[in-house]
């Protein structure tokens, strides 16, 4: 059985509102068996996606004058267009489609890191909990993990697919997005609690079971978890509404960088720090 | 606008069970001030690369990596592979007026006794060395303060090389060009900007770096003395968190590798770390 994969990308850097890297990738890459062969081939189509995408994701760059602003566009031959927008302004960034990028670039001026003392519980607001689940219950599929136990409230849609980077990757089970939802959870608020807003990163090691989330911006300043999935899924204690867009998980796994959309409710957690 | 750098190129990589082949040519250059790379797009990559015909390179790559795979799958017997990646490349570039050819060789495995991972990073299959490190893994026990004599196996001081410039007496190695298409002179290796560039690939833009670095050998290393033979992650600053084999004892321990005792006079050997990198014994 034979498997083409198409793709046209362009990769451009922004440093308050003026271009300074841009980037044209395109290329084929087709499967038989176990052997993939790839090369740059241009599909004039793709490439014409890409650049449309990109003409108006530039007309807004204006509006950016003190980020630093990545676009990716990426036209591939399953009819996809994605455009994403990493958005970085003091260190601290989002990752966003254009038509939110505004709102979630006001998100970065916002009231930053409070200096409340590092305890209690952890209030997870904007749908930071999906970067949380993402690691905790995403990768971990990603890696046929054991089931660990997650409360009966909480259902976590994160379907996989084989998916890659660029045409000279190898593909891989990854994420699609992950969408966490609460039916009829408790929800009371921690007196003692730290409210997170912005999340810098995170990990799943798959040997150890261990999840890594750095936080960016909350009440209590920067500050990095580390915990067992277990452990995680023990420590969910609540959740309210709605799941809410996170801005942003660009997944690296096996350095190929995928974007993943994620949403969640505002979450609890306690016990993690 | 800057010179044009130009890369044509194919390489061959085995992943995990799959090999994939890619051919590509491309270029980049800079121009007000806008750094720019894309695809040479007026011929295929094929046509442009004096590389054997793709199909026996490749059948002969895929024999050659899987008999390296079933080596090494057999040296490590004790232990788990979690991940295994090799690839061959040959590329021309052309810049500045300058054309020069690179063949290059990778192999990535990391080795896994939960909670330990070791870390190798080589530029060929070497079996001895992955199975040396394969049965150490094997017996590891638990965390060890480090030992107050260290000896750095050549794959890893190779990793912490490029975190002691400007504090260990070392040079670059000369030979061949760099990413903007100038000689690769040797020279003491300072805390001063590097006369150099580093251009991994044609859509990077390229850096000041030191290349190919090898540190200068002095004192006397104590064949006796515990070995760190493999790293058990990433080198972090001159952090190292390494597999310590003393004795009978393995166990896995986290040394700060600041200061250099001795380095060996034997044959240092090249590793793919930053822009290259000699490994050869260490004491601390």
């Amino acid at each position: 059985m034979t498997d083409t994969f198409a793709i046209a990308s362009r990769d451009e850097l922004w440093l308050r509102g003026m271009l300074v890297e841009s980037r044209l990738m395109h290329g084929v890459a087709t499967q038989r068996g176990d052997v993939i062969e790839a090369s740059d081939a241009r599909d004039d189509e793709l490439v014409r996606a890409c650049d449309s995408a990109t003409e108006k994701t530039r007309a807004a760059m204006a509006s950016f004058r003190d980020a630093r602003v990545r676009i990716v566009v990426r036209a591939t031959n399953d009819g996809d267009v994605e455009t994403t927008m990493t958005i970085a302004v003091d260190g601290v960034s989002v990752v966003t489609m254009p038509s939110d990028a505004l709102a979630d670039y006001e998100l970065l001026h916002r009231p930053r890191n409070g200096a409340a003392p590092l305890r209690g519980a952890i209030v997870w607001h904007n749908g930071s909990a999906a970067v949380l689940l993402h690691e905790a219950f995403g990768h971990a599929s990603e890696h046929d993990a054991a089931p660990v136990a997650w409360p009966s409230w909480l259902s976590i849609e994160a379907p996989l697919a084989s998916r890659r980077e660029t045409f000279r990757d190898v593909p891989l089970t990854r994420m699609t997005r992950l969408v966490a939802r609460q039916t009829d959870a408790p929800f009371a608020l921690p007196d003692e609690r730290i409210e997170v807003q912005l999340v810098a990163g995170g990990g799943y090691d798959p040997m150890t079971d261990i999840v890594t989330v750095d936080v960016a911006v909350s009440s209590a300043g920067p500050f990095t978890i580390r915990h067992s999935r277990t452990e995680i899924a023990a420590s969910l204690t609540g959740a309210s509404g709605e799941p809410i867009r996170y801005p942003g998980v660009i997944c690296s796994r096996e350095g190929q960088e995928l974007y993943v959309a994620s949403h969640a409710p505002v979450m609890i957690t306690d016990g993690l720090i | 606008m800057t010179e044009v750098y130009r890369k044509f190129g194919r390489v061959v990589r085995y992943e995990n069970g799959i090999v994939i082949s890619v051919s590509e040519a491309g270029e980049a250059f800079e121009k007000d001030g806008v750094f720019q790379a894309r695809p040479a797009v007026e011929e295929p990559a094929q046509t442009r690369v004096s590389v054997p015909h793709p199909d026996p390179e490749l059948a002969a790559f895929v024999a050659e990596t899987q008999t390296n795979v079933a080596q090494t799958l057999l040296s490590v017997r004790s232990g788990r592979i979690e991940r295994l990646i090799a690839s061959a490349g040959t590329a021309k570039h052309e810049t500045n007026g300058s054309k020069w050819t690179e063949e290059s060789r990778r192999v990535h495995i990391s080795l896994v006794n939960p909670p330990l991972r070791a870390l190798i990073d080589l530029a060929s299959f070497d079996v001895e060395t992955v199975a040396t490190i394969a049965d150490a893994l094997a017996r590891a026990g638990v965390e060890r303060d480090a030992p107050k004599r260290l000896r750095l196996a050549p794959n890893v001081s190779a990793a912490l090389l490029p975190s002691l410039i400007g504090e260990l007496a070392m040079e670059q190695s000369g030979g061949g060009f760099d990413g903007r298409g100038r000689p690769i002179d040797t020279r003491a290796v300072t805390h001063d900007p590097p006369p150099n560039w580093y251009r991994p690939g044609y859509a990077v833009r390229p850096v000041r770096a030191w290349l190919n670095i090898r540190a200068l050998p002095f004192g006397r290393i104590d064949p006796d003395a515990p070995a760190g033979i493999a790293l058990l992650e990433p080198v972090h600053g001159t952090s190292l968190r390494v597999l310590c084999v003393d004795g009978d004892a393995v166990f896995p321990t986290t040394v700060d590798a600041s200061h250099i005792a001795a380095v060996s006079r034997a044959e240092p050997v090249w590793y793919p770390y930053a822009a290259g990198s000699f490994g050869a014994e260490m004491m601390l």
